[in-house]
């Protein structure tokens, strides 16, 4: 027999109130690992899912946090576009001074989703599977498939499309005669699509299966199927535990041939002296078909320093991910913080509680604490059995309050990522909790010494003498 | 074993003092069986109290099992009631929520640890009183006698020089309680130990070595 055991039996004895005060410091603490483990792995998703990306071009028109959240964590609608030339610039080293060096880049255009859940349709080309390259770990490679490959449809499909369409564009503009050129159709080769992991999960898709884009999202007022754009899956991304998880990749040249999306396929400047209208009879540039972001990868440290200080587009601007992510998370960490110290309080109210609850049965357990001096227990040991009881109370509630942190992340894990994107892996264990328990399992035992103070301080003659 | 010289303890009573005990001499030797006769209100459970070091007297010694009481300090006279004094009460004092090995385990626990060996002796002790089928049933499913044997257990674990008593038959009858009376001091004898019981039941005192009345104890000790 132990003194702990001796606490362990007053609380269970008084089980009712024991519950009734654990709840506070379960709530507490429940509140506060969630509040962390949000906190936590909302970092670890942004930091994490910026692995892959050096950098992103968008549209000048929006903010480079803009323009990294849509890109790169499929956050709102795309904020604008930019022209293709800019890619075929950048891929041919002609946008910033004379060599701005990169490893790729990869035009992106996206604006439908899939299902009810919205998941993203990026239509891009194949060297997102083969030149892209993500973080898995210390490992720096192409995308991994779980199942299947990539599709194929390369830069040159594109430039080629572009030029086929422009010429179908101007000809329709400007009234050439006939015979006019006809519009591209969407080759049958194309209808591919490869998806992300949780995609493949949710939607239960494999291999072989349908993906059917829909304009704007499921729901949302005009929104409708582009049948003619239903694509194979052939291949399915592994785990990335990032947003890549909930993305669609369709090849660039259908998203510009769906129904419907002819009208946001090209740029076109506003010529001095030009009315709207009068633009409308202007030939196009294959040079300015729309995109919504480029994936790029500078080559070596200068080719980055030469797109940070010379990339002097009007109409696109290089954002870096790991310049604006570490500044967002710093606004949210904020928040957690202001959150936390309401977790804080939450527990401290708690502790309040337990000094009371235990404080008021004091008076009905000096007959108790007595019999226990009687027997030759000291006053420290009277005073270590009542903080023990307290330590025990709060240290239980620190346990199942981390458990109900785990067990709501586990049942909400599906809601919170379809909602910010965030996956929150409900099975992985962290130093901090081990912390937090020790500090409510410590702020328990100080809440239980007032209590344990005036405990130890009973009479035992006095006590002993009344005959209950 | 016990050697007490010019001991008073006194409490206030508003601006009053009032003497609780007053004992100018007692002398009991290790292995005597002592009963503490007195009328009510003499101070016999105080004397008892300040026998286990639980009262400090105002003034006087109190030379008990080697320790000389009226100089410890309160966790030292603590200590020395733990592993050195075995207690027995009227009430008995058991604590509810606890089996009766439990009871007998805490006596262990603040005297000389509740180890392996303090249970098995536990163990041992609640057999020997008959007890062996009620060592996990708690006090309120035993009679009135387990429970006074169950007290009388927890006053041995430790192995104790001397155990004290206080009116340990007065909540029982006399025919039970004798029996367990008689229980507890074979074994005492039987251990060499000393034994002080506080009663004002003459039929008690007469299973005593040595019967001390109280009031005369003011001025020298009487022996009956």
């Amino acid at each position: 027999m132990k003194l702990w055991s001796i606490s362990l039996r007053n609380l269970r004895i008084r089980i009712v109130a024991t519950v009734l005060t654990m709840l506070s410091i379960v709530v507490a603490t429940a509140l506060y690992a969630a509040i962390l483990t949000m906190s936590e792995q909302t970092e670890q998703r942004y930091k994490g899912s910026i692995g892959g990306y050096q950098a992103v071009v968008g549209t000048k028109g929006a903010s480079q946090l803009e323009v990294v959240l849509n890109t790169i964590f499929n956050v709102d609608v795309a904020p604008g576009l930019f022209p293709l030339r800019i890619c075929t610039e950048l891929r041919s080293g002609k946008v910033a001074g004379k060599r701005t060096q990169v490893s790729y880049a990869i035009p992106q255009a996206r604006g439908d989703s899939v299902s009810k859940y919205a998941f993203p349709v990026i239509g891009t080309i194949d060297e997102m599977f083969s030149k892209f390259r993500w973080e898995y770990g210390d490992d720096k490679v192409p995308l991994r498939f779980a199942e299947g490959s990539g599709f194929h449809y390369s830069y040159d499909d594109l430039l080629q499309l572009a030029d086929g369409l422009a010429a179908y564009e101007s000809a329709k503009r400007t009234g050439a005669p006939e015979p006019r050129p006809a519009r591209p159709l969407i080759q049958p080769q194309w209808k591919q699509a490869v998806v992300g992991a949780r995609v493949a999960r949710t939607l239960g898709l494999g291999l072989g299966g349908k993906i059917t884009p829909v304009h704007g999202k499921v729901g949302d007022w005009k929104y409708h199927e582009h049948p003619e754009a239903t694509c194979d899956i052939v291949g399915i991304l592994a785990p990335t535990n990032s947003p890549l998880d909930t993305t669609i990749f369709l090849p660039i040249g259908l998203h510009y041939l769906i129904d419907g999306h002819e009208g946001g396929v090209f740029l076109v400047e506003p010529l001095p002296g030009k009315t709207p209208d009068d633009m409308k009879t202007v030939p196009v540039d294959a040079g300015r078909v729309g995109l919504t972001a480029i994936i790029l990868d500078p080559k070596d440290h200068f080719g980055a320093k030469l797109l940070r200080d010379e990339f002097g587009s009007k109409e696109a601007q290089v954002a870096w991910p790991a310049d604006v992510i570490p500044k967002f998370l710093r606004q949210i960490g904020n928040a957690a913080d202001a959150l936390a110290v309401i977790a804080w309080l939450v527990l401290l109210v708690a502790s309040i509680a337990i000094t009371v609850a235990i404080y008021n049965t004091m008076n009905e357990r000096r007959r108790e604490i007595a019999i226990m001096r009687s027997l030759g227990a000291r006053r420290l040991q009277i005073l270590t059995i009542i903080v023990g009881e307290a330590a025990l109370l709060s240290g239980f509630g620190g346990v199942l309050g981390i458990v109900v942190c785990h067990t709501a992340t586990f049942l909400l894990r599906d809601v919170v990522e379809d909602q910010t994107g965030v996956y929150l892996d409900w099975l992985q264990f962290r130093p901090w909790e081990a912390w937090l328990l020790l500090g409510v399992t410590l702020l328990g035992a100080i809440a239980g010494l007032a209590p344990a103070v005036k405990g130890s301080m009973t009479q035992v003659a006095d006590n002993l003498a009344q005959n209950y | 074993m016990i050697h007490l010289r010019d001991v008073v303890k006194s409490y206030s009573r508003g601006e009053q003092a009032v003497v609780a005990c007053a004992v100018d001499r007692l002398d009991i030797e290790p292995g005597e069986q002592v009963a503490l006769i007195g009328r009510s209100g003499t101070g016999k459970t105080t004397l008892l109290h300040i026998l286990a070091g639980i009262l400090r007297p105002d003034q006087g010694e109190v030379t008990v099992a080697g320790a000389k009481l009226h100089e410890l300090g309160e966790s030292a006279r603590d200590r020395h009631r733990g592993q050195h004094i075995g207690m027995v009460y009227q009430t008995f004092n058991l604590l509810q929520p606890f089996t009766a090995l439990e009871n007998v385990l805490l006596g262990a626990l603040f005297g000389r640890g509740a180890g392996n060996e303090a249970r098995l002796r536990a163990e041992a002790l609640l057999q020997q009183v008959g007890l062996q089928d009620r060592m996990h049933h708690r006090p309120g499913e035993l009679s009135v006698g387990q429970v006074q044997r169950v007290a009388i257990c927890r006053a041995l674990v430790n192995d104790p020089e001397l155990v004290l008593m206080d009116e340990p038959l007065g909540n029982q009858d006399r025919a039970t309680g004798g029996q367990v009376l008689d229980l507890l001091l074979e074994i005492a004898a039987h251990g060499k130990k000393t034994v002080v019981m506080v009663t004002h039941d003459p039929e008690s005192a007469k299973r005593m070595q040595r019967t001390v009345d109280l009031a005369t104890l003011r001025g020298a000790e009487v022996l009956a």
